[in-house]
């Protein structure tokens, strides 16, 4: 198998055992340290996992399917996260939803051809008053205008 | 628990306090509707069909998620409770396709059947607008899923995780995109794996040896009980006969007993009625020469009355206790010594903790009963008579007649058909000693001698 | 007029709150020494008397739920924190998590004392990875000082606070939902108890309460009931962190007690409408409370009784407000999406309706309505009502009889275009 927890990883795998009554209890933290890992949840990463806490791949393999935020499948380097939830359409997530594709030249869903750069819209991120809001990798993104799209998008290429 | 009184449709039964009312409604055949309930697996209470209606309480309740109290009043019927099923039957046909017409299951599907007692309506969904899935997957072991047709009752994933905990199956993905799946990669691999199909409430699993070969409606099912193993697992030989062709078997299904099998069977079982029609036995052999059934009596009478030395006859484990007893009977009055060799259907590799014993022969508790001799006989005979017994050929005699179900390697002097379990009826007795009677499920065309009609042949021509 | 009631957020506006040093010299802990003169069934009834309701949206007594926890069970209790913070127009339990996370962990510390636990997890959704820093910096902050731990507060009694982040799933704000996924499993709800006791963790007792309940409960300890009933109504006693968004000028979380009138809200701390334009409709506590129009704004009061008496219901407090610009055919349309995206997909009702009535709205929206599909989005409404294990299809059912009952003409002028 090609994927291995890093040390640091097992180490911090060994002190939330004690945490809690079993250790089924980690699956979301180890399906999340695989994920900043590898930058996605490959599937000899849940085999790996099914062994730590003592799961069968399978059942592991339905959880992490079923919650948005794991990627089974690698993304770019900047995954944008635009909110489409009611209160930021209200505010105008359609004209950043614009901008974002224009200055991407990719449509939600889709990854930019360097790999670099995935879109994707994605239901309430919680953040209604300040909307609209996304969110790039953990950071979130708040009161936007097209203007910002522009500034926060020039920020990642002069970081990159 | 106690016993206590509630009233179902203005009827008085009595129950268990605390028990599952739908176990009461199955139990008495008071139909109600349900996909994801089984009693193997208990109650998961997701897909609602079986919802009733119960005095006192706000709203419809189901029936798999309420325990009997004492007093209770339950109404199964009516137009509100109907409607109520019928609206959430429409919710279930939404993204379902609809291929009857095409569906190897149509005839015993629940979605078919409820869709005929509560749904009747048209649809209010265009194709297009439908959520779709993946088709045709080959699941491994037989099985094939269209996930289109799934409700996501998790019976099957329920089976792989809880019953055979080898975890193959699983829903993945969420809401309305959610679908039965195996790993990528992995399959459905455990010895049990086709149970799923008859778990699956509708077309959605099928099997792939069963698939397109027949419509259920046209199959007629014998109760009977598998010779896989002395275990007698309690199965439905599902059979028919097409115009002009023999008597077929299609599939066996397992039979619900909770005493042997509960609800299932193993794979290995279930196909075993292939080899029922395979490389049959059909003409008598005389030393190479088929002959008329009249010169193989008399062929029979000559080697019985010219046999030097001793007689000895050989008797399949397998046969029914009836037969066992003939042939017992039978050894005694030619002064033949009999044997029912077990040796041969050891296998351990085979046997789990479960429905698969290890004792391959379905009726060696029978032969143990009988005091029939176990072992394989070293002495020379002068003449072996072999009832369909695989060791046959180990046996030094001078002159052999055999009995056989299927065309064996071995050439003998005299070579006779046999029929098969299911051409046959009788007793079996299980390993933990329990008696099951198994009726002739099959009768060909030109049938085929069962040993008692051999041996009441034989004896007549004595005479 | 408004009356200033800070009780949770009385530390938002001051810079640094998050850090253990700010938060201290502004009294955080102080309840803790209350707390512990107090015994476990002592706390346990001053909740019962404050009144207090739980802030995650159901809005049921604490004080009960906390009653149902056992005195003297073999089994070890547990405290989980709700800070799953998904329902559309709420975003408060991200502000105690980030301006005044010490505030929730002292209340964590009082409650694990009161219930008799010893280990307490906060569930924090996963997109809230930012502000679970800021909560998890104050933990370890809480440790160094000895506030957490063996003898936590400086007294004998162990608290340990593990964060638990979530992944993406609004169905896991439902508490047994989180618990599943606690458990390592996929966020169903379960089958609801058939008797009133606490929820199960791996079979342990359990209290599950919403971030704002459990930051709530320093102010009461240390205050008394009394002085937490000054604020509120009767039956809704206290404050709740209401929040706006949508069409106002200034959107945000603003600290009110109920009863507050809530047009007044809207104005004096949202300052009005965007752009001064008309007020059309205010969706009250989160997307999945019944849609309000501007009328009924008009009379509708900020608490429990009032807003059910409407109809409608308080829910999380967020409200959403929309301008008389908006298409609420459009906005039902959003919201549908919302919940056909959500739903955990174990009932059929749900898994089912939920994307039906989605796809029924997007074929009007295209243009490709039939006369009877309006009609039929309430049918599908009837049939996700009550009838499944949890309460997000009765939402969707609520939130689509509001939308079409109170603006049927722009649904009927949409469908027979």
């Amino acid at each position: 198998m090609s994927f291995v927890f890093s040390k640091e990883n097992l180490e911090r795998i060994e002190a939330l055992k004690s945490r809690y009554p079993s250790p089924k209890a980690l699956l979301l933290p180890c399906l999340w340290m695989a994920q900043y890992q590898e930058g996605y949840i490959s599937l000899d990463a849940i085999e790996v996992i099914g062994e730590v806490i003592d799961m069968p791949p399978m059942e592991l393999y339905r959880v992490a399917t079923f919650y948005t935020m794991f990627n089974l499948e690698p993304v770019g380097k900047y995954h944008i996260q635009l909110c489409k939830t009611l209160s930021c359409a209200l505010r105008g997530k359609a004209q950043i939803l614009a901008q974002l594709s224009n200055r991407l030249g990719i449509k939600p869903g889709e990854s930019s051809q360097d790999g670099k750069y995935t879109l994707s819209q994605v239901e309430c991120l919680g953040s209604c008053g300040t909307a609209p809001v996304m969110q790039i990798n953990d950071r979130y993104y708040e009161n936007l205008t097209p203007e910002k799209i522009d500034t926060i998008l020039e920020s990642l290429e002069e970081e990159s | 628990m106690s016993q206590t009184e509630v009233v179902i449709d203005d009827k008085r039964f009595v129950a268990k306090e605390g028990s599952l009312l739908i176990d009461l409604l199955i139990k008495h055949n008071l139909k109600v509707p349900y996909f994801c309930y089984h009693e193997a697996l208990g109650a998961d209470g997701n897909c609602r069909m079986c919802m009733v209606e119960i005095e006192g309480q706000k709203r419809p309740q189901i029936a798999c998620d309420t325990l009997i109290k004492e007093g209770m009043v339950v109404r199964t019927k009516g137009e509100n409770i109907e409607s109520v099923r019928r609206n959430i039957l429409e919710l279930e046909l939404i993204n379902h396709p609809v291929d009857c017409p095409i569906c190897d299951q149509a005839g015993e599907c629940k979605l078919q059947d409820f869709y005929m007692d509560y749904g009747l309506y048209d649809s209010h969904i265009d194709q297009a607008d439908k959520v779709h899935h993946q088709k045709h997957i080959d699941l491994g072991s037989n099985v094939m899923l269209d996930q289109e047709r799934c409700v996501l009752c998790a019976r099957c994933t329920r089976f792989t995780a809880d019953i055979t905990k080898t975890h193959e199956l699983g829903i993945i993905g969420r809401g309305d995109h959610a679908r039965v799946s195996t790993m990528p990669g992995k399959k459905l691999d455990n010895p049990y794996a086709m149970n799923v199909v008859d778990l699956c409430p509708v077309g959605a699993l099928t099997s792939k040896d069963f698939r397109f070969s027949q419509r259920v409606w046209f199959l007629t099912s014998t109760p009977s009980v598998c010779h896989g193993c002395a275990k007698g697992c309690n199965i439905f030989i599902d059979h028919n006969r097409e115009k002009y062709k023999d008597e077929t078997i299609y599939r066996f299904r397992p039979r619900e007993n909770q005493a042997v099998n509960g609800y299932f069977i193993c794979d290995e079982g279930r196909l075993s009625y292939k080899a029922l029609q395979e490389n049959r036995q059909v003409e008598r052999d005389r030393n190479g020469a088929v002959c008329s059934e009249a010169e193989a009596l008399k062929a029979y009478c000559k080697t019985l009355e010219g046999a030097k030395g001793e007689i000895i006859v050989l008797a399949d484990p397998n046969l029914y206790r009836e037969e066992l007893v003939a042939i017992e009977a039978y050894a005694a009055h030619i002064g033949a010594s009999l044997y029912a060799p077990l040796e041969h259907y050891r296998d351990e590799d085979f046997a789990d903790d479960w429905l698969k014993s290890s004792q391959r022969a379905a009726n060696a508790k029978a032969v143990e009963i009988l005091e029939i001799k176990t072992t394989l006989p070293v002495e020379k005979a002068g003449l072996l008579i072999s009832f369909n017994h695989p060791d046959a050929a180990q046996i030094k005699a001078e002159k052999v007649i055999s009995f056989q179900t299927h065309i064996g390697k071995d050439a003998y002097d005299l070579t006779l058909p046999l029929a098969v379990f299911s051409e046959s009826a009788g007793t079996l007795v299980n390993e933990e000693g329990i008696e099951q009677y198994c009726p002739r499920a099959i009768k060909r065309n030109e049938p085929i001698p069962t040993v008692i009609e051999w041996l009441t042949q034989i004896e007549g021509g004595d005479k | 007029m408004i009356k200033a009631s800070r009780i949770v957020s009385r530390k938002f506006d001051i810079p640094g709150s998050h850090t253990l040093e700010v938060a201290k010299t502004h009294g955080a802990y102080d309840a803790l020494s209350d707390a512990f003169a107090f015994s476990p069934a002592e706390i346990v009834e001053v909740i019962k008397e404050s009144g207090l309701r739980g802030k995650g949206g159901g809005g049921a007594p604490a004080g009960t739920k906390w009653g149902l926890m056992p005195q003297d069970d073999p089994r070890p209790s547990y405290l989980v924190v709700n800070g799953d913070e998904s329902e559309p127009g709420t975003f408060k339990d991200r502000q105690i998590i980030s301006k005044d996370p010490h505030l929730l962990i002292e209340g964590i510390i009082i409650t694990c004392y009161a219930i008799k636990a010893h280990d307490a997890y906060i569930y924090i959704r996963g997109e809230y990875c930012q502000f679970q820093q800021i909560l998890q910096s104050a933990i370890d902050e809480a440790y160094a000082a000895g506030l957490l731990g063996e003898r936590s507060g400086g007294e004998a009694y162990r608290v340990d606070i593990t964060i638990h982040r979530g992944a993406g799933a609004y169905i896991c704000g439902e508490k047994s939902a989180l618990l599943e996924s606690m458990e390592g499993k996929r966020g169903h709800p379960r089958l609801k108890p058939k008797q009133k006791e606490p929820e199960w963790y791996f079979g342990n007792p359990t209290l599950v309460n919403n971030v704002e309940t459990i930051a709530s409960v320093p102010y009461i300890v240390k205050n008394g009931a009394r002085a937490y009933r000054e604020f509120g109504t009767e039956h809704s006693p206290g404050t709740l962190l209401f929040a706006m968004s949508g069409h106002v000028e200034k959107p945000g979380v603003y600290e009110a007690e109920f009863g507050t009138p809530m047009l007044e809200y809207i104005e004096h701390y949202g300052g009005g409408v965007l752009g001064g334009r008309k007020l059309k409709a205010v969706i009250p506590g989160g997307a999945s409370t019944a849609v309000l129009t501007a009328d009924e704004v008009a009379y509708a009061t900020l608490d429990y009784e009032n807003l059910r008496a409407m109809h409608s219901a308080l829910g999380t407090g967020g409200m959403i407000v929309m301008d008389e610009g908006t298409d609420m055919v459009e906005a039902l349309k959003n919201l549908l999406e919302f919940y056909h995206h959500e739903s955990c997909g174990q009932c059929t009702p749900c898994r089912e309706g939920t994307g039906w009535s989605d796809t029924i709205l997007g074929r009007v929206l295209e243009g490709r309505g039939r006369s009877e599909d309006i009609d039929k989005l309430l049918e599908l409404a009837d049939t996700m009502d009550g009838k499944t294990i949890c309460v997000f299809a009765p939402a969707v059912a609520i939130v689509v009889r509001s939308f079409i009952g109170k603006f049927r003409d722009e649904f009927e002028a949409k469908a027979s275009v």
